[in-house]
């Protein structure tokens, strides 16, 4: 078997040595580049800076822990923003598992920050099952579905709640997501109810949503790390998004350069084992 | 012939309707004290519209007529991929994907499901269905056994066959990969709900060296399937799977109204493009605008 | 009867919902129907649950019971499970429920490992198990991206070429690097990418695909209401 032979029917192993020695390789040496700005991302940072000071927003914790590298740097970026302009911020997630706490670690770390007081300056619903119930419920009464927040004290007593019902005293909702819940959140509370949606979503989610953005259903959307470094630009919070593109950057140029091999390899190959023969 | 003159009179009498509905342009506000959501008007027409489509097809091909369904290429592998792992003596992996029975494309999963279960009953080649929820374990038992005992072998059922391994997404695709990675399934058939964990369970099926058939109707998912699997239902073809398997007339009758559904959208965007070229399409958007 | 009642059941349900979407709530039992038929579903959901917990404990006690091949992973599964329940749901305080006898027994002192809150068994259990672990999972997408690439990603024909260019000029206009890479051919050629690839052509197939999709479960769902479809409920 020759060179180029091996190199067609390479061990998937190398290909996982080399991706692993990309993502350490900038952890170690730190270059550089300025994270342009897509004008999607820009149209969600203009939504929520043009918001009148100490507006109420809605920031959901849609996502599982497992996606926290590309999602919480959204959601840190977005509470800067929010806290920075005095907004009221209530958080929630459909998720289950890790929701809340996602919530209140990152909200509370936040809010630390700019000295924000929990239950007048924000306040985390938590979770409850059912998202489409959720959705639709929050549009009649927030409190018909959260009787209670997610350290189990009533809404009543919370005064930041007491001047919320349902999503009609809600300016913007900022909806941050790995899942196929924006689509409810578009379909069930921006077209019903006519609150703006933005979001913030996995790579992988991203390109689904366009159509959305086009359509005006969707104020914005930032997609995958490289969207979140965009936002963290934009809001000025050096976060761990704009230090992770270094990674990226790396292991995308690595594809690339995997791809052009094995066409190379797939050219060379054919011609020897003659026109259409697929390996 | 009569069926295609029969068609294409309801479809120009269709399109004829929703041009009517151009002029004069419905009230977009709500009633506030009426009993109907007039703003969702548009909606309610296109619902009828499109039932009334679904069943005449259903009924055209009750009626014994002659219907022609394109031949999707993933589905016939099903069968050949089915035989491959009765020669090879080895299991047919099946996963109705990932999310809760609430979701259509799980029900078309499982759907799937029982015809492939037909398929393994009559060649009595082993299958294994890991599931996510319990609900869909109740189902899927439910539908597996049932297809045995239609296909006369009751004796070939076990419990077992669908098995409810974890809820957690990745503890789950963990569980299935290790499968795969075991008893080297001769054929992996995805079908239905997918997300992150796509390309984890085609990847390893890949390198397993079985014949993967996916089937999803996210198109954030698709290029994952396309990419590492031989054959990927996109779409509609997730939900016309079932039927296209059943070979049942009265099942193929849905797909047939559906199309005609599809390309009555179709002349719609084309209509709704000229008439924004040239200006005057405000009164045409309003009709969709108002039915959010 | 038995086809028949679960197929009006499912008529009777599904026309709720249809005909509930076009009636005005505020004035219609109906309209509010559809929300009370939600909240039922939250109810069950809750209850999903709990009967998952139940399958899951009795498929793996099963399995350690029996000493079948892997137990120890089976029982380290039952382990998990406790380890991570039990704690979230004893009181927190005395004056939680059934905390007064909780801690006639225990130390107050304890309630802070208790429930969800930080620095809870579930919350340290969960922030430094759990996350990882699944972080790990989702973090092997990229080796097995990757993997895929390198395999799929071949001109084999006119379509798989221009697939394989589109995806090149997506994975640099996505990073800082690759942007500015690309600049050196013309400043707008990033902004091109933005607008002609995944505004325009990934837009048009998203739509396509989403329509379609859309257009088949709606189909799917009238066959179900009408008991036309029906091998989901193990029936032919």
């Amino acid at each position: 078997m020759g060179f180029w032979d091996k190199l067609a029917n390479l061990d998937r192993r190398w290909i996982y040595l080399s991706v692993a020695i990309s993502v350490i390789f900038p952890m170690l040496f730190v270059i550089k580049f300025p994270v342009e700005i897509s004008p999607e991302a820009r149209q969600l940072y203009n939504a929520v800076e043009s918001l009148p000071d100490s507006s109420v927003v809605f920031l959901t914790f849609d996502y599982y822990p497992s996606t926290l590298a590309e999602t919480e740097p959204m959601s840190i970026a977005a509470l800067n923003q929010m806290f920075r302009k005095n907004m009221k911020v209530i958080t929630m997630t459909t998720i289950p598992l890790g929701g809340p706490s996602i919530a209140e670690r990152v909200t509370r770390m936040v809010a630390e920050k700019y000295n924000k007081v929990y239950g007048v300056d924000y306040v985390n619903l938590g979770y409850k099952a059912n998202y489409v119930a959720v959705l639709k419920g929050m549009g009649s009464s927030i409190e018909s579905i959260y009787p209670s927040d997610n350290r189990g004290t009533p809404l009543k007593d919370l005064p930041l709640m007491n001047k919320v019902k349902n999503y009609n005293d809600i300016k913007f909702i900022y909806v941050v997501a790995d899942n196929a819940i924006v689509d409810y959140w578009i379909s069930i509370v921006n077209a019903q109810y006519k609150t703006p949606v933005g979001a913030g979503m996995t790579a992988v989610m991203a390109p689904k949503m366009y159509p959305f953005v086009q359509a005006g259903q969707l104020t914005g959307l930032l997609g995958g790390m490289k969207g979140a470094a965009e936002y963290e630009e934009l809001v000025g919070v050096k976060g761990t998004a704009i230090r992770g593109m270094d990674a990226q950057s790396l292991v995308h140029l690595l594809i690339i350069g995997f791809v052009i091999l094995g066409n190379i390899s797939y050219f060379v190959t054919r011609k020897k084992t003659g026109p259409g023969v697929m390996k | 012939m009569k069926v295609r003159l029969l068609s294409t009179i309801f479809f120009l009498a269709s399109l004829t309707a929703m041009a009517f509905l151009v002029f004069p342009a419905p009230a977009a506000a709500q009633i506030e004290g009426g009993i109907f959501r007039t703003e969702r008007t548009a909606v309610l027409i296109f619902v009828i519209l499109f039932s009334a489509v679904i069943l005449t097809y259903t009924r055209w091909a009750k009626q014994g007529k002659k219907l022609f369904i394109r031949k999707i290429a993933g589905l016939d592998a099903v069968e050949e991929a089915v035989g491959r792992a009765t020669e090879m003596g080895k299991p047919v992996l099946f996963i109705p994907g990932i999310s809760e029975i609430d979701e259509i494309e799980t029900i078309a999963g499982v759907s799937i499901l029982g015809r492939v279960a037909r398929i393994t009953a009559q060649y009595e080649t082993p299958l294994i269905v890991p599931v996510r929820y319990p609900m869909i374990l109740a189902a899927g038992q439910e539908v597996v056994e049932q297809a045995y005992t239609e296909m006369g072998k009751k004796d070939a059922y076990n419990q077992d066959i669908v098995r409810y391994v974890a809820g957690e997404q990745f503890a789950f695709t963990a569980t299935v990969n290790g499968i795969m990675m075991r008893d080297k399934p001769a054929a992996n058939i995805y079908m239905g709900a997918f997300f992150a964990e796509s390309l984890l369970l085609a990847e390893t099926g890949n390198a397993a060296g079985s014949i993967q058939i996916a089937g999803t109707a996210r198109p954030e998912q698709l290029p994952f399937f396309v990419a590492a699997c031989d054959y990927t239902l996109m779409g509609e073809e997730l939900y016309a799977a079932s039927s296209y398997l059943s070979h049942e007339p009265l099942l193929l009758g849905g797909l047939k109204g559906q199309d005609f559904i599809k390309v009555l959208i179709v002349a719609v965007i084309a209509v709704g493009s000229i008439l924004f070229s040239f200006g005057v399409g405000e009164n045409f958007k309003q009709i969709f605008g108002a039915g959010q | 009867m038995r086809t028949t009642l679960p197929v009006i059941i499912a008529f009777i349900s599904g026309l709720i919902m249809v005909v509930s979407f076009f009636l005005n709530p505020q004035t219609t039992f109906l309209g509010n129907t559809e929300e009370e038929v939600l909240q039922w579903a939250s109810i069950i959901g809750g209850f999903t649950l709990l009967l998952g917990v139940v399958s899951i404990v009795r498929v793996n006690s099963k399995t350690v019971g029996q000493r079948k091949k892997g137990w120890l992973f089976n029982l380290a599964t039952l382990i998990s499970i406790f380890a991570m329940a039990i704690p979230s749901i004893l009181p927190v305080t005395s004056q939680s429920n059934f905390g007064s006898i909780f801690y006639k027994v225990f130390p107050e002192s304890w309630g802070s490992l208790f429930g969800t809150a930080p620095g809870s068994i579930y919350d340290w259990l969960f922030n430094y198990l759990d996350s990882p672990m699944m972080a790990t999972m989702f973090a092997m997408l990229a080796f097995y991206i990757a993997s895929a690439a390198y395999r799929a990603f071949r001109a084999r024909n006119a379509e798989a070429t221009l697939l394989l260019l589109t995806a090149v000029l997506v994975m640099l206009w996505r990073i800082p690097m690759g942007e500015a890479f690309l600049r050196l051919f013309g400043d707008n050629i990033p902004g091109y990418i933005n607008t002609y690839i995944m505004n325009g052509a990934n837009a048009a197939v998203q739509r396509g695909i989403v329509i379609g999709a859309a257009l088949g479960a709606a189909s799917m769902s009238l066959r179900i209401m009408l008991g036309i479809e029906r091998t989901y409920m193990g029936k032919g």
